[in-house]
């Protein structure tokens, strides 16, 4: 048995001119869970359909389950997939729905019914199995579309963003069980969502595309700490990374920020003096400082608070997001003396926006 | 009086006012002709009659006349030979190309619009043109059948008592087979492509998806299509009068032409409403079907 479940190598897909996935390497492991993630159009879509046989490749290899897996078809590639608009089959009721990839395999009617008994009972539908899809709410939709994908053990569960029709709670909740599930199950799971925390919270494996390509791939915290370039940096995190053009100091170890007016704060290491760069900072890491120990003192725009978190922006240019886990009584006009450690700054090239080393 | 203009007045009844309006219409234009007929149908009428509503009742006699005569009931069977033929003809081919064209090959929806050709074209004028095709001497499904060793002599189509029916009744399937594919592909379309997608990731082949999902998800459509397709093939007329006109010998003869016949031309009133009303039963019968089967929208 090979280690990865799915291996994609130097996978290319065109639409006529149009360059959809390039050079696409990709392993998945088995038993991991694998979200693909990125703004819209960014090609995630194209590569899962791409997995399930719904698009053909037109160039690399796909290889599921150690099979090599190009051309065919999708009924042969034993993946269960969970649709964005459920694709429930409105004319047949919930068990139906269930039995379909059973039936239509071969399995015996007795079977069929005891398998989706079995499966409704583990996910909370064993009540509805005889109602039609639109006697659902949302939420059981989405219950049902996970079971009918669970009930034949696939070699592998795609989703394409399941949880985007169903309200913020929901969703929350969702997230758990998808995971819990997964677990539970054992299965590979590749996971497709415009929304970084969903990929944050529930993958083993995080993969950032943009434009088809694959920007930067890893463990979720791998991705937060260290982002390989200014696009995943800005992607992954909420609220976004701040980014600040800046140049090196004349010693080498400080970095004067480019705020509107110039605001020296030290670096890390040290790098070659002058050197022009953008600065990542993200808004948890400006925290709050005693007058004394202040390394930035900037002028507050306006003040947010959830009660949670305080939500300040700077009135400078470009304005910074600072996140305070403490009630402050800051009010617009006044200064914030703020502390940065030095290990916590993104430093990117400005011309290529890749990452510092 | 006066409350019911004061209703509409304030907007109160203006609802009921609006939905009058077509009703009456309705109701003149249809509602009337209808039961007129139904009360003709029990009634004596001759031409002298005619101009009156005052004549005499005469119970069931019209329906124990028209069903003592020993044309009736092989003009009934002709009938229903036309509207199940038809209605199958029409339907089959109509799906068949319904199908095809959904496949979505460059062009095609340009070659559907073509199709609709054959609507916009009078009765009278595809008889004329079907008369042509189907000449005995030099029609070209003659030559065709013949050229292609389907057949040893030519057929008679249209004079033939064997086949005269089926002469209208191939006319008319050309005729209706663009309705049908027009009404099969909006039904086609309606089908979300992500049920499909799930179906083949499910590991249904092409022919477990055709009756898996295409054909329950049209279940309404086609159910409509056949109701309307019973309707239109029991008012089908122009081709009758153009192709055999009944004949040879009723051979080709159907209720709706019959009717028509005995009313308009020997000026049997009484017996033409009768027929009428025969057909009224099943068009009324067709009507719950369509009127059933477009409310049982299926879309969860």
């Amino acid at each position: 048995m090979t280690l990865h479940q799915i291996e994609l190598s130097g996978v290319n897909k065109y639409y006529g001119a149009y360059h959809a996935l390039r050079d696409i390497d990709l392993k998945i492991r088995k038993g991991s869970f694998v979200a693909l993630v990125g703004p819209s159009g960014c090609g995630k879509s194209t590569l899962l359909r791409s997995l399930a046989g719904l698009e053909s490749i037109s160039a690399g290899d796909l290889v599921i389950a150690g099979t090599r897996m190009n051309g065919v078809p999708p009924r042969k590639r034993d993946l269960a997939m969970v649709f964005q608009s459920y694709a429930l089959y409105p004319h047949m009721t919930v068990e139906e729905n269930l039995t379909y990839s059973l039936r239509m395999r071969g399995v015996g009617k007795e079977e069929a019914r005891r398998k989706a008994e079995e499966v409704a009972t583990t996910t909370g539908l064993s009540a509805l199995l005889g109602r039609y899809p639109r006697e659902l709410s949302g939420g059981q939709r989405q219950r049902v579309a996970m079971s009918r994908a669970i009930i034949r053990n696939p070699k592998a569960f795609l989703f394409d963003e399941p949880l985007s029709n169903l309200d913020a709670a929901l969703r929350v909740h969702m997230r758990k069980e998808i995971r819990a599930l997964h677990d539970r199950l054992g299965a590979t799971s590749v996971y497709v969502t415009h929304d970084q925390v969903e990929a944050m919270t529930m993958a083993d494996h995080v993969v950032v595309m943009r434009q088809g390509v694959i920007e930067q791939q890893g463990a979720p915290l791998e991705l937060y700490d260290r982002p390989a370039n200014q696009f995943v940096a800005g992607f992954i995190g909420s609220p976004a990374m701040n980014f600040v053009p800046a140049q090196v100091g004349a010693d080498g170890r400080s970095v004067v920020l480019d705020l509107g007016t110039p605001h020296t704060v030290a670096l890390a290491k040290s790098l070659e003096a002058g050197r022009v760069l953008i600065v990542g900072i993200r808004p948890e890491h400006l925290q709050l400082a005693g007058e004394a120990d202040a390394g930035l003192r900037l002028p507050v725009g306006s003040v947010e608070s959830t009660g949670a978190a305080t939500y300040v922006t700077t009135a400078t240019q470009p304005e910074l997001v600072v996140v305070l886990n403490s009630r402050v009584s800051i009010r617009p006009g006044e200064t914030l003396p703020l502390h940065l450690d030095p290990a916590h700054l993104h430093l990117f090239d400005r011309e290529t926006q890749i990452r510092l080393a | 009086m006066r409350r019911l203009l004061l209703s509409i007045r304030d907007g109160r009844g203006f609802d009921i006012g609006l939905v009058s309006v077509p009703l009456i219409f309705l109701f003149a234009m249809a509602g009337l002709p209808l039961i007129y007929n139904i009360v003709m149908s029990f009634q004596e009428v001759d031409m002298f009659s005619l101009g009156t509503f005052a004549r005499p009742f005469v119970g069931f006699k019209n329906y124990i006349t028209l069903f003592s005569q020993p044309e009736t009931w092989p003009i009934l069977g002709n009938t229903a030979i036309f509207v199940v033929a038809s209605i199958a003809g029409q339907f089959t081919i109509g799906f068949a190309l319904a199908l095809f064209f959904w496949t979505g090959f460059p062009g095609s929806s340009w070659l559907r619009g073509l199709f609709l050709v054959s609507w916009v074209m009078p009765g009278l004028v595809v008889g004329a043109i079907w008369n042509w095709i189907l000449s005995g001497d030099f029609g070209v499904l003659n030559f065709l059948l013949k050229e292609s060793g389907l057949v040893a002599a030519n057929i008679f189509w249209r004079s033939d008592p064997n086949f005269s029916l089926w002469a209208v009744v191939i006319a008319n399937i050309w005729l209706g087979i663009s309705f049908n594919m027009i009404l099969l592909s909006v039904g086609l379309s309606a089908i979300p492509q992500d049920l499909y997608e799930a179906a083949e990731l499910d590991g249904a082949n092409v022919v477990q998806r055709f009756y898996t999902i295409t054909l329950p998800m049209m279940r309404s459509s086609i159910g409509a299509l056949v109701a309307l397709g019973l309707i239109f093939t029991l008012q089908q007329f122009d081709l009758f009068a153009a192709i055999t006109a009944g004949g040879p010998n009723n051979s080709s003869n159907v209720a709706q032409y019959w009717a028509w016949d005995l009313s308009f031309r020997q000026y049997d009133f009484a017996q033409g409403a009768t027929i009428s009303v025969i057909m009224i039963v099943f068009v009324m019968f067709a009507s719950v079907v369509y009127v059933r089967s477009t409310r049982h929208e299926v879309r969860g």
